[in-house]
Parts: structure tokens; C-alpha cells; sequence
């Protein structure tokens, strides 16, 4: 329960609001209560919604807060999430379709695999900051989806893998209603460990690092390792919601290593709100549920309306959704104890 | 504190909203004879790229003018006269295809979908007809894996196949223009399958394949010269290049095909697939000679040619193929569900299959039970030098007609329904 002043530092870096902070300020009974409500949300999201878009909300959820995770908390800002995200999606429907494993472990051989892809990536890329960042692992995510392109034998390149089979021990997924309560477990385990690794000493010196690497570094932090670290967090965490969308569509395109797809990946952390966590979940929320919307009316030009949305919040809500209603309730709160 | 559970309460309830507006799939009407009591008709194809002139919205409207003639033939007798035509643009990419045959079939109460080219997306689409059980009539996509290992109940393939395709224009240009050829294709199910049905046809017919490449796909650049420029330098040095693209892109290798000045070269041109949207988008000037495989040809009789004045005055062109076949697979269906009495998916299929058919597209149409194959008879077709051009999309003299049995290769053994 640490409270801090408004500095004007604070004040002049909108785009990471401390996300930490804000909740921390929240009484436990509403923060329990949110969460309440959360579950509630997620329980029983497939009976109002068609359940296909529902897993699509999952797994993008997973990819939001692992980008949230380095954006957010490291203050890195990767354009280049699609290649982990699409590395697990490909390992995973691969393991599904020639070894035949439960899509659970499918999915861990995905995630495992884009973390381990994380490693060299991040351990080049870490070692710039800013607009460089953002260019290398977007550079080393073209590389990922021009490989998997002419791999064909492997990867079928254009034609995609099809028919990625939903094993799980016999049981009869192909209801998408039921397999979104299949993977429901999955994800909450995978956003729980983002909450952990964020409210832990080590996402706390992340957070430190994101606002002064200098300090960081004088204090004895290894800043480089600790980055690296968070970005393979962050790359498992992509991988787990990449394995787990190539088994709910049972088939893996390039699409889900192309640049656009690293691009809305950051356009829902924006939307949700930047350093939140939860905010990613909700920006997911909302983006696939209006893309589907659009789609759904007969809409073509869908990219048209997520981009005014996401010019729209950068100039007028720059802590994004959910940041901008913690930020009402903070202040709320802050004049109350006064 | 009544405000701050003000706050909770009407963020809950924002996110509740986000997520339930809409929603909720077309419920089953219980024992009705007609799914949510009409019959709902979907064409998913490619409306905006390089596929869209060779079907397309055209495409759309062929269904239409099906719709129409089947209200008008059965009157008060039709199983229903509430029979709508959704429409969708897969962008001929199979991410898209996919989720946007889930939204049909499931959504927007589609009994079947129609069209699909692009056989990747093609392929895709099969799948979600199969695990969803709802028909599927593929007539835009070439790819025999359609009816080989990829067949099932649902999945009919209708209007042409590579097989088709190579059997015609793969044997006759080796027997008559020459024995070497450079196949170019897209890189994807479709050329792909399309260089393989190709190669066996020339291999067969004595010819040799000297090389061969696979250009991206879709080719954004829309640029061919590097694969154009080595064709005239390997060795043996071919005397055909065989060009498997399609559509929009079939048009950017011919006009650089000419532009190269290949046939002065000693190399002639061979063409996979045509439409008779392509020559006219190239003028027959830049195609005469070029022999090609053809499913349908507008002007073949009066029968297809009341049809194209029909389908002309809808649209303001000349039908290709794939129009003429959406018309008549829609015809088909509807014609079958009539007999039916419902729109059962299993009962429909069981009508179909075996089923002998004639009509504006099909001639000595058979729709094969074993593999869901539609052969029908196919045409050997030339392009029309300028000089014999008499009017405006007369541009193709039919050299022969394949019989449907000759036409189409025989069942495969790697199909099990």
C-alpha cells in the first residue's frame, strides 16, 4: 500500500500511468468485487456472445496483457509480439496435428517454443530502448513470418495448417461453446501469472527500470537481464494466447505473424490502457467484439473505424479505458481521505 | 460509498453490455421442414481483389436470377417462397474465409454456401461445412483435393478441377505448339496442384517440364519479369510457358509475356486457367491463338446464349464460367430441396448424389456419390484472332468438346466420406 505524490514527471508521462498505484489506492472490497464481477463476466461470456468470438476474446486477452507486460511494466514498446504469438500458434497446431497431444500440452509446446524464441530476440533487442526497440523486434517478426512463408513443406505457407484437431482425452470440443470453457482455466492461469510477476519485487523493479533505467542501474539492478527476463515472460505469455487461437480457429495462417497483427495486439493495450494489466483484457474485449460487430453488418472497412477509435483515445484518453476510469475513481477517492 | 458502488456496479455493467449486445445464434425451430422456415443462400467469394471480375458480386446476382427463375417455375408449389441471398468478401484469404463460413452457416442461418474460389480459402471452407454439417457447392476453386483427401458429405465441387483443366490444354499444347515447357505458378494449394496436374498431362502426352517456378501469392508487386526473363535462358530452352495464375494476375503475366516480346523469343504461351472476363480485360489481340480449357462458353448454343443475353442485361457483362455455374449450382439446390420437402442437410445430400442433371451449365452433368465430383462435359477452346471477332466477348471458337467422362479424372482413392 505504498501512496506516492503527483509528480510532475508523473504528470508528463500520461501514456504509463502507474497502474499499480491506483489499484493499490482502490479499498479491498471493491478491488474484490471487480474481480467478482470479472469472473462473472468470464463465466458466462459464451451465453451472450457467439462463442467463437468469445475464445477469440480469450486469446487475445493473453496476447494484450503479455504486451501490456513489457509496454506497461518495462516500458518497452515491441511492434514484433505477432512472432511469438504466431510461432506458438504454428509449434502448437504442428504438436496437435503430428503428435496428437491434448491441446493443453500443445499449447505449452507452443508457448515454450515462442519463449524460446524470446530469448535471443529480446537479448538483441533490449539493448536499445524507445523507437529502436519497437524497429528491431519488428524487423526480427518479419523474419519469423517471411521464414515461415518459404518453409512451406512445414508450414504450408499460404494454404495455412488445417484441420489442427481440439484433442483433449476424447472429449467432444467442437462445440465452440464448450471449448471456450475448456481453455477458460488456461487463460485465468496465464493472467494470473502476469498479476504475479507485476505485484512481485522482481515487476516491481521492472517498473522501476521503466521509470529511471539509470537509477535502476546505480542501485546494482542488473537492468539489461531483468528486461530480457520480462520479455521472455512476455513472449510466453503471447505464445500461450497464439496456441491457444490456432486450436480455437483449428487452423494457422500467416496472418497470425503478420505485422498487423503485432499492431493490434498494441492497439488494444492503448484502448484498454498502457501499465493496467486489465485494461489489455478489456481493450481485447471490446476490439474483437467491434471487429466482429462491423464484420458482422456487412462492413468493409473495419480497419477504418478501429484506427479513428485508437487516434480518438491517444488524443483524448491517453490512459486508455481502463486507466482513465481508475484514474476518476483515484482522484475520487484521494478527495474523500482529504 | 453508495457512489463507489455506483462506479463498480456501471463499470460491470459496461463490460456486461460490450459483451452482450448482439449475440445469440439463429435458434433451431424445432421440427419445422425449412431451418428458421426459409431457405438462406450464401456466396462467399472474393469481392474486391484479383478474383473478383471472374465472379465477384456478378456472381452474386447469377444466384439471384436463379432464386428468381425457381420462385417463377414453382409459383405456389415452391417449398417456400422466402429464400434470401447473403453475400460476403473472403479476400480470398482463408483466415477470413474461415470465420466468415462459421458466421453463415451459424449467424446468419445459411443452408449453403456457394462459390469460394482460391483453393486454400476453398479447402478451409470444407472443413467448417463438414463440422458443421451444412452443404457446401465449391465452384471458384480449382484444387482437386476438394473430392481427393480432403472430400466429406457435405462438399460438393462443381464447375472445374486442375484436372480438367491439364487434361485439355496440357496435352493438346504439347501435341501441337511444343514438347518443352516452363510452368510459372502461384504459389499456393491451387498452382500448386495446378503445376502437378499439369506436369503428369505433359509427362503423359511425351513432353518435358524444364522448369519451374512458384511466384508469391497474391503477388501485391504484380511484377512477373524475373520468372518471364529466365524462361528464354534455361536449357533445354522451353518452347511453352505454361502459366498457371489466375484472374487479375493472369492478366499482369500475359501483358508482360508481351511486353517481353517472348513468343519472337521461340517462347509460345500456354494458359491454365481463363476466363472470359480475362480476355476481355487483355483484348483477344493479345491472347489469339492460345489454346485453352474452358467449362462453359457463353456463345456455344442458344440455350447459354439466352442465358448470357439474360445475365448482360443484370449486369452489363457477358457471364465467365463461374457465373453460369453459380446460377446453376443455386438452381440445383433449390431444385433439390423441392424434392425434398426440407432443407435437412442429410436428406438434400442423399437426393443429390448420383443425381443426372442438364442444364444451361451442365451437360451430361452427373453429381458423383462417390466423391461429390459434378462432371460435366468440358470444351477445348482457342482464342479468336482480332480479324474473326464479330461482337463485343465473342472472343473464343470451341475446337472440341470434352465428354464429361474423359473431362474429369476418375474418382480418387484418397477421398473417404
Amino acid at each position: 500500500m505504498t501512496s506516492t505524490v503527483d509528480t510532475p514527471a508523473d504528470a508528463a508521462r500520461p501514456a504509463a500511468p502507474s497502474g499499480l498505484l491506483t489499484v493499490a489506492r482502490a479499498p479491498r472490497w471493491l478491488r474484490y468485487a471487480l474481480l467478482a464481477a470479472g469472473l462473472l463476466v468470464a463465466f458466462w461470456l459464451p451465453n451472450g456472445l457467439y462463442p467463437a468470438v468469445a475464445v477469440d476474446i480469450l486469446c487475445w486477452a493473453l496476447f494484450a496483457v503479455a504486451v501490456d507486460l513489457l509496454l506497461g511494466f518495462t516500458g518497452l514498446m515491441s511492434f514484433g509480439h505477432a512472432a511469438f504469438w504466431g510461432t506458438s500458434a504454428y509449434v502448437t497446431g504442428l504438436v496437435a496435428i503430428h503428435v496428437g497431444l491434448p491441446f493443453p500440452a500443445a499449447v505449452l509446446a507452443g508457448a515454450l517454443t515462442a519463449a524460446l524464441l524470446a530469448v535471443p530476440i529480446g537479448y538483441l533487442a533490449v539493448k536499445r530502448t524507445g523507437i529502436y526497440f519497437a524497429m528491431v523486434t519488428l524487423a526480427f517478426a518479419q523474419m519469423v513470418y517471411y521464414v515461415a512463408n518459404e518453409w512451406r513443406s512445414v508450414t504450408q505457407g499460404e494454404n495455412g495448417l488445417q484441420g489442427v484437431p481440439r484433442e483433449l482425452f476424447g472429449l467432444d470440443l467442437s462445440d465452440d461453446y464448450y471449448f471456450y470453457y475448456a481453455i477458460l482455466p488456461i487463460v485465468l492461469l496465464g493472467l494470473l501469472a502476469a498479476w504475479r510477476i507485476v505485484h512481485s519485487p522482481f515487476g516491481r523493479v521492472l517498473v522501476g527500470i521503466r521509470d529511471n533505467p539509470a537509477r535502476a542501474r546505480a542501485l546494482g539492478y542488473p537492468v539489461h537481464r531483468y528486461k530480457l527476463t520480462a520479455f521472455v515472460l512476455s513472449g510466453f505469455i503471447a505464445g500461450l494466447g497464439g496456441g491457444l487461437f490456432a486450436v480455437g480457429h483449428r487452423f494457422v495462417s500467416l496472418e497470425v505473424l503478420h505485422w498487423t497483427t503485432s499492431g493490434k495486439a498494441v492497439i488494444v493495450v492503448v484502448l484498454g490502457g498502457i501499465g493496467t494489466l486489465w485494461g489489455g483484457v478489456l481493450g481485447a474485449a471490446i476490439v474483437v467484439r467491434l471487429e466482429d460487430w462491423l464484420s458482422f453488418s456487412g462492413f468493409e472497412t473495419i480497419g477504418l473505424v478501429t484506427g479513428g477509435i485508437f487516434v480518438l483515445v491517444v488524443l483524448l484518453f491517453r490512459r486508455g479505458i481502463w486507466g482513465s476510469v481508475a484514474a476518476l475513481a483515484h482522484r475520487w477517492w484521494a478527495s474523500r481521505r482529504r | 460509498m453508495r457512489r463507489t458502488v455506483g462506479v463498480a456496479a456501471a463499470s460491470a455493467a459496461a463490460v456486461m453490455l460490450v459483451a452482450g449486445c448482439g449475440g445469440g445464434g439463429p435458434q433451431s425451430g424445432g421440427d419445422e421442414k425449412l431451418t428458421g422456415g426459409k431457405i438462406v443462400l450464401g456466396v462467399l467469394n472474393d469481392q474486391s481483389g484479383a478474383y473478383s471480375e471472374l465472379s465477384g458480386k456478378n456472381s452474386v446476382t447469377a444466384v439471384e436470377m436463379a432464386v428468381a427463375d425457381f420462385k417463377a417455375k414453382h409459383g405456389d408449389d415452391a417449398v417456400t417462397k422466402d429464400i434470401t441471398v447473403e453475400t460476403a468478401d473472403h479476400q480470398n484469404k482463408p483466415d477470413v474465409a474461415n470465420s466468415k463460413a462459421q458466421e453463415m452457416y451459424d449467424r446468419k442461418g445459411v443452408d449453403l454456401i456457394l462459390d469460394v474460389p482460391t483453393s486454400s480459402a476453398a479447402l478451409k471452407v470444407a472443413d467448417v461445412a463438414k463440422e458443421k454439417k451444412k452443404l457446401y457447392f465449391n465452384i471458384g476453386a480449382a484444387t482437386t483435393d476438394l473430392t481427393g483427401k480432403s472430400c466429406n458429405k457435405y462438399t460438393f465441387h462443381y464447375a472445374y478441377d486442375t484436372y480438367m483443366l491439364a487434361n485439355g490444354t496440357g496435352k493438346t499444347t504439347t501435341e501441337q505448339v511444343g514438347k518443352n515447357w516452363y510452368i510459372l505458378y502461384p504459389n499456393y494449394a491451387f498452382g500448386q496442384d495446378m503445376e502437378k496436374s499439369f506436369s503428369a498431362a505433359i509427362t503423359a502426352a511425351g513432353g518435358k517440364v524444364v522448369g519451374k517456378d512458384g511466384a508469391p501469392f497474391p503477388n501485391t508487386s504484380g511484377d512477373f519479369s524475373t520468372f518471364l526473363l529466365k524462361a528464354p535462358t534455361l536449357n533445354p530452352k522451353p518452347e511453352v510457358l505454361g502459366t498457371m495464375q489466375a484472374g487479375a494476375e493472369l492478366v499482369n503475366v500475359v501483358k508482360q509475356y508481351n511486353e517481353f516480346k517472348l513468343r519472337d523469343k521461340g517462347v509460345g504461351l500456354a494458359v491454365g486457367l481463363m476466363f472470359i472476363t480475362d480476355i476481355h480485360s487483355l483484348t483477344p489481340a493479345a491472347l489469339a491463338g492460345t489454346t485453352y480449357t474452358d467449362a462453359w462458353y457463353w456463345n456455344f448454343d442458344q440455350q447459354n446464349r439466352e442465358f448470357a443475353d439474360r445475365f448482360q442485361s443484370e449486369t452489363g457483362t457477358r457471364p465467365s464460367f463461374a457465373h453460369a455455374a453459380n446460377y446453376s449450382a443455386a438452381m440445383q439446390y433449390l431444385e433439390a430441396v423441392q424434392a425434398a420437402g426440407t432443407d435437412d442437410a442429410d436428406t438434400v445430400v442423399k437426393g443429390l448424389e448420383g443425381k443426372e442433371v442438364n442444364d444451361v451449365f451442365l451437360r451430361n452433368g452427373k453429381i458423383r456419390a462417390e466423391d461429390h465430383r459434378v462432371i460435366h462435359d468440358a470444351y477445348l477452346a482457342q482464342v479468336k484472332p482480332q480479324s474473326e471477332v464479330s461482337e463485343p466477348w465473342d472472343y473464343v471458337k470451341v475446337l472440341k468438346t470434352i465428354p464429361a467422362a474423359e473431362a474429369f479424372a476418375a474418382p480418387s482413392s484418397a477421398c473417404k466420406m
